[in-house]
């Protein structure tokens, strides 16, 4: 209840997967992001629309399986953070 | 619930063959690490470079309201800046709407518009880059 919307905005950014890591260029701030799992995962769940984390949740679950739900906030306050995503 | 994973698969179209495990992870651990561009470490570097509107290698192109260059001439659209812009105006111009000095101010957001247009290998790129950067 109350929980932000977040979305990604994919079209602005280059992703390369390196050696379990994930190297992310976002174009509109010439910015690059060295990400760990489950940051790529997390952005690959937005792809399908903006949501809030339990939606996000609910998306993640159909692929993952997972414990410690309540990270997700920490994990979309720092994609916040990074300009990778974005509060609707 | 079996039910909403079906949904989500239908929807983001991916169709997984086995269950994998995702670490969440820790409320403290980062899973971010940001690299930026050199030019950005100081802030006072940021402020002070600069943005030709347009570029030079464009000649005397006009910048049409929508920031796109057109023909020299164009109705509606503003000429050449006589001198490139500096970090600081362009981050006012961008954030607040503040004309540089000795900008016509109904020229503005065209200006405004071919900065916010500016891609990677035009001059004034990497300036504009660094002026989104937080902090």
């Amino acid at each position: 209840m109350g929980d932000p919307i977040y979305i990604a905005d994919s079209r602005d950014v280059r992703s390369v997967p390196l050696d379990g890591l994930t190297l992310i260029y976002h174009a509109p701030s010439g910015m690059t992001h060295i990400v760990a799992p489950p940051a790529p995962e997390i952005l690959e769940a937005l792809d399908a629309g903006p949501a809030d984390p339990a939606e996000l949740l609910r998306r993640l679950r159909a692929r993952f399986e997972f414990e410690g739900e309540d990270a997700i906030h920490a994990r979309l306050e720092e994609l916040e953070a990074s300009g990778l995503v974005r509060r609707g | 619930m079996s039910g909403t994973e079906e949904e989500a698969n239908g929807k983001s179209g991916f169709v997984p063959s086995r269950r994998t495990v995702l670490v969440l992870g820790a409320a403290a651990a980062s899973t971010v690490i940001t690299v930026r561009p050199a030019l950005a470490q100081t802030a006072g570097s940021v402020l002070n470079c600069e943005i030709p509107v347009p570029s030079p290698s464009a000649g005397g192109s006009y910048v049409a309201p929508d920031g796109r260059l057109v023909a020299p001439g164009t109705p509606g659209a503003a000429p050449p800046l006589a001198r490139p812009l500096r970090g600081e105006e362009v981050k006012n111009l961008l954030r607040s709407g503040v004309t540089p000095a000795g900008v016509d101010p109904t020229a503005s957001q065209a200006y405004a518009n071919y900065i916010r247009r500016l891609q990677a290998g035009m001059s004034g790129f990497t300036c504009y880059a660094s002026l989104q950067m937080p902090r």
